[in-house]
């Protein structure tokens, strides 16, 4: 072939290459930009056909339609794939068609020069290279500024508020700033007369908080046993010692709710219940705070937000819906009450609502959710603290929050609360969890038994009554154990085992409710079943034992009253009118009922 | 069977074991949906002693490369193994692993005892150096898939002047600058992330890496190999190297005629001309201003160390804790986007914020120390290029220069002395008898040298 048709050929062998690619190219391009302003997998048609189906979960013509439009959406998406990965390799092919061809015609024409006489000035070329790499230094010199100049230092801002805040964190902590109340961190709501719990809440700025005096005067057990401080009654027992409690009511109808209020935020936490006031806790992603009631009326005293303090996770952990990041219930001496959230984040507030103090154990590592609730005895403030990166029991100084004692615990993971029972004249810590039910000692957290009888997931915690402490788990089972040196199983039984709801014990009787639904009665010596009772709902909420009676709220809101004895006798199957998990809280003549977005108190 | 038989049958049934292995360690589930997977971003992982083939086929080519370089001065055989390399290590090996980015596992070794670096990742990285070292660039010239791709795509090469040349230069030091620190601190690999070529042998990359890719490409038809020239990182190592090189391409086997074809046949304006003395000498202020760089030199140091220490805050930011650390500060709004999957992941993580701004600061201070090496090492940089303009080489001949000659041959190829020289050594004949009339450095003193005609096409 001759050389000028070579060039011929291969010139139109570029230009058609050339063209094909610009062409491809171009059509890409459309693609690209369709693809960016519509994404066929981001429809709105879609979502707004998602948006009605929500409001109608069960037209099934419409969910077949979104099917069918979802699908065309996915084809239209993989359409646009195919063709980006087509045009991309089509794209290459006529680009290396192009540049060869290029190449060729480049040799084909070739010709050589002779050599230019006049020699460029090397002297000049040399000056403008200085020149010009010293304008591109001169650049970098500009560019490095701007990056400077344009840049904001966030952590270092960050570090500079979080000092400020530490300081107004430890001023709010250890100095009571008792002048207006910080709108932002706690409100206070109403300054109810009431209440009656003396506290000044007009003293000087810079006084120091009363709470952490050390001569603050901590309940008797006589007096904590005329109140509901804490998870299931006075020492988390399950046994109320109020009278009068109602056995009639019907939330739908309002027939003897004295009050009813909605609730602020999501919490599973159950009230608990101390002179005038009521006190719960909640929980959002953004937020925590404890709240109090006048128990009378239903008036919101104070809330207070908690959090922002040092190793407070920045947002909350995972955790399950049916848990919460507020499932763990308050405790109270009378003095201040005392809150623990999900986020490890403990708390102890004046009855006013002011912060005494609070500080973070750490981020509990809890695929539910951390549940377990506080208890108070004296100065000690009791948290049972088992998670998936170690287990520990450990009692704070409730004035100061301090660490009074801390034990490491050699079992796994659990949902449960720990209970105060007296033995042999001195008050233990029983705690329920997989592998053991162990006692510690109150004063100072040593182990004095153990029994190694449980298993799971454990969430019920356990009961003392009689001299003889009940755990149950379910898929485990259920355990009457003699404490003791070493301590002794005494029966077990397996036919019904709760999952959340703990068991209570009194007078020889042992109440376990499951959350299929069934209600059981045991001889709590001998492990003998009484009766059961079979409802239509499962238990979360734990049975209390009050005025003779055992009150059983299922998840319903039904709540199941049978006379506390070993025959099956029902007082009645009052319906609260909306769902509920928390376990109820008794003043005399009075139930407090957490229903799933209302508070309600129960009178006649 | 015979014994070699059943020892061949069974290497290669440990090979085809190997390659198994090294396809699915863990086999996916069967699932009839019709689903098809989609590909990762990087090559799947190999069997080492696949990799160890790898370094084999580094070796080999480098070893070919020289020879051909060398004794058969052929510039047909380069541009094969070239096309071989780019077909192997670009199109087979899906660009990965390459001498390129291990500079970066080499940083990331070094700074990071937790990090072991594999022995093909030093292999890639150390062989082409000392080859280098020995025989020029010849990893450019045969061995690296990204430069082939250009290479072959070279069609009407325009010569860039040196003023625009030169200050280009700074910035692959700075690229290599920026890839050891951010693969230093464990950032990112950047010469991985922005590699405009990978996506065409892999046939997979994001859309704007596919457009830089083929803006490489079609500027690469007029201004030959941009990314090796202007950008390529480890092209800075391997130019160090070559400086140094033992020996280096010679465009002529025997004398030069100054015929100047070969500075006009080489796209890389890498082919300096004969020196002139005397013009040289006369330039009297060329040495003083020579010693103003060199006193200017430290200041030039301190200066870019007092800049990159200013700077380490907004490089920084390219490490994702800084960066995660500052948008839950500055937008704390964005802890409620769903779509924000680093924030999402942060918030499940359950860590605290402490803990993240605590190992952001922790970052930053080694972004400090590193952003004032990478300012210093620039200043230094931009000193010695300056002084480099004026450093006086005399060579009398043609010749490539060491640091920028990707010893393609071309030149050997236009050199009409040594298809002269090749033609005479068949017949057994002296070379050297149509030498160049005129004296070096003298304008008009080329002359056609036989079997000039011939060469034209």
């Amino acid at each position: 072939m001759k050389k000028k048709n070579k060039i011929k050929r291969f010139t139109n062998l570029a230009a058609g290459a050339g063209a094909a690619g610009a062409l491809i190219a171009f059509l890409l391009l459309l693609n690209y930009l369709q693809l960016e302003r519509a994404d066929p997998l981001e429809s709105t048609a879609r979502a707004a056909l998602l948006e009605r189906l929500e409001a109608e979960p069960n037209n099934e013509a419409l969910k077949e339609d979104i099917r069918n439009l979802d699908l065309l959406a996915r084809k239209a998406f993989f359409n646009n794939q195919w063709q980006i990965n087509t045009g991309a390799v089509l794209l290459l092919i006529s680009a290396i068609i192009f540049g060869f061809s290029l190449n060729v015609l480049n040799t084909l024409k070739a010709s050589i020069e002779m050599p230019e006489q006049d020699e460029p000035e090397e002297a000049r070329a040399s000056r403008l290279s200085q020149r010009g790499i010293l304008i591109a230094g001169a650049i970098l010199v500009l560019a490095a500024l701007g990056a400077t100049y344009f840049s904001s230092d966030y952590l270092q801002s960050f570090q500079a508020s979080a000092t400020k805040t530490t300081v107004a964190q430890v001023e709010q902590i250890e100095v009571v700033d008792a002048g207006a109340p910080d709108m932002e961190s706690g409100t206070v709501i109403e300054q109810d007369s009431s209440a009656g719990f003396g506290q000044d809440t007009t003293a000087a700025p810079n006084q120091p908080a009363a709470e952490s005096a050390p001569s603050a005067s901590y309940p008797t057990i006589e007096a904590i046993l005329q109140q509901h401080g804490s998870f299931r009654g006075p020492l988390g027992n399950g046994v109320s010692f109020q009278k009068n409690i109602p056995t009639d009511w019907d939330g739908a109808e309002g027939r003897n709710i004295l009050w009813k209020i909605p609730l602020p935020q999501k919490g599973n936490n159950s009230p608990i219940v101390w002179g005038n006031q009521l006190f719960l806790a909640a929980a959002g992603r953004n937020s925590r705070a404890v709240y109090a009631y006048n128990r009378h009326s239903g008036a919101l005293l104070w809330q207070q937000a908690i959090g922002n303090m040092s190793g407070s996770p920045a947002s909350p952990p995972k955790v399950s819906d049916d848990t919460g990041l507020s499932a763990p219930t308050l405790t109270t001496d009378g003095i201040r009450v005392y809150a623990i959230f999900a986020t490890g984040d403990v708390a102890a507030l004046d009855l006013s609502g002011r912060i005494v103090w609070a500080k973070n154990l750490g981020v509990p590592d809890n695929h539910y959710g951390h549940s377990s609730s506080l208890l108070s005895w004296q100065e000690k403030l009791f948290i049972q603290y088992d998670t998936n990166k170690g287990c520990k029991v450990m009692a704070l100084d409730c004035g100061t929050g301090a660490t009074l004692w801390e034990t490491q615990r050699k079992v796994k993971i659990s949902w449960a609360s720990p209970i105060l029972a007296s033995i042999g004249g001195k008050y233990q810590l029983v705690l329920s969890a997989d592998p053991l039910v162990a006692a510690y000692d109150a004063d100072s957290g040593k182990e004095l038994w153990r029994a190694d009888c449980m298993m799971g997931e454990v969430g019920p915690s356990p009961a003392f009554s009689d001299g003889l402490v009940f755990a149950a788990n379910e898929y485990a089972r259920l355990a009457a154990i003699r404490p003791g040196n070493p301590a002794t199983v005494v029966w077990e039984q397996n036919e019904y085992l709760p999952e959340v709801a703990s068991p209570v014990a009194a007078n020889g009787l042992l109440y376990v409710a499951t959350s299929y639904g069934v209600l059981a009665c045991y001889d709590a010596k001998s492990g003998e079943k009484y009766w059961e009772h079979e409802c239509d709902a499962g238990f979360y909420a734990s049975p209390l034992i009050a005025d003779g009676k055992l009150y059983a709220l299922d998840m319903s809101g039904v709540m199941h009253i049978f006379r506390h004895d070993k025959e099956k006798q029902l007082t009645g199957e009052p319906s609260l009118g909306e769902k509920a998990v928390a376990t109820p809280a008794f003043a005399n003549g009075r139930i407090y009922i957490r229903g799933e977005k209302h508070l309600y108190c129960i009178g006649s | 069977m015979s014994k070699w038989k059943k020892t061949g049958s069974a290497f290669f049934l440990s090979v085809l074991e190997g390659i198994s292995f090294a396809q699915q360690r863990f086999p996916k589930p069967e699932f009839e949906t019709g689903y098809v997977q989609p590909s990762p971003e990087t090559p799947a992982p190999r069997a080492l002693f696949l990799e160890y083939l790898d370094v084999g086929v580094l070796f080999l080519v480098l070893l070919l490369a020289s020879w051909l370089i060398y004794r058969k001065r052929s510039r047909r055989g380069i541009l094969w193994l070239s096309v071989f390399s780019l077909a192997y290590f670009g199109f087979y090996r899906e660009g990965c692993i390459c001498a390129v980015g291990s500079v970066q596992n080499v940083a990331l070794s070094l700074f990071r005892p937790e990090y072991a670096i594999s022995l093909t990742a030093l292999a890639f990285f150390l062989i082409p150096l000392v080859f280098t070292l020995f025989h020029g660039r010849t990893f450019c010239a045969a061995a690296c898939p990204l430069g082939a791709i250009q290479d072959l795509l070279v069609a009407k090469p325009v010569a860039l002047a040196p003023w625009v040349r030169k200050p280009l230069g700074l910035i692959p030091h700075l690229y290599l600058g920026l890839a050891v620190l951010f693969a230093a601190t464990g950032t990112e690999f950047i010469i991985c992330r922005y590699d405009p070529f990978v996506g065409f042998f892999r046939l997979d990359a994001r859309f704007v890496m596919v457009i830089l890719g083929i803006g490489f490409l079609v500027l690469g038809l007029f201004v030959a190999r941009p990314y090796c020239r202007f950008l390529c990182p480890y092209g800075v190592l391997l130019s160090w190297m070559s400086r140094f090189s033992k020996r280096s391409l010679s465009i002529t086997p025997a004398e030069c005629i100054d015929c100047k074809l070969c500075a006009k046949s080489c796209p890389f304006d890498a082919i300096e001309k004969p020196t002139n003395r005397q013009a040289a000498d006369v330039k009297e202020s060329n040495a003083k201003r020579f010693l103003v760089y060199g006193l200017l030199l430290p200041v030039f140091v301190a200066g870019g160390c007092f800049l990159g220490g200013r700077a380490h805050v907004f490089l920084s930011k390219a490490h994702p804790d800084v960066r995660l650390a500052e948008l839950l500060i500055s937008q704390p709004e964005v802890r409620n986007d769903p779509d924000n999957i680093d924030v999402q992941a942060f918030l499940a993580s359950g860590k605290t914020m402490e803990t993240l701004i605590a190992g952001a600061l922790v970052v930053r201070q080694e972004f400090y120390y590193g952003s004032l090496i990478l300012g210093a090492f620039m200043g230094l940089v931009a000193g010695l290029m300056l002084l480099n303009q004026l450093a006086f080489r005399e060579h009398t001949d043609y010749e490539p220069n060491k640091a920028d000659c990707f010893s393609c041959g071309r030149c050997m190829d236009y050199c009409p002395v040594g298809k002269e020289v090749g033609k005479t050594r068949e017949v057994g004949k002296n070379p050297g008898g149509w030498k160049n009339p005129g004296g070096l450095g003298k304008p008009g003193r080329c002359g056609k040298p036989p079997g000039f005609d011939e060469y034209l096409i």
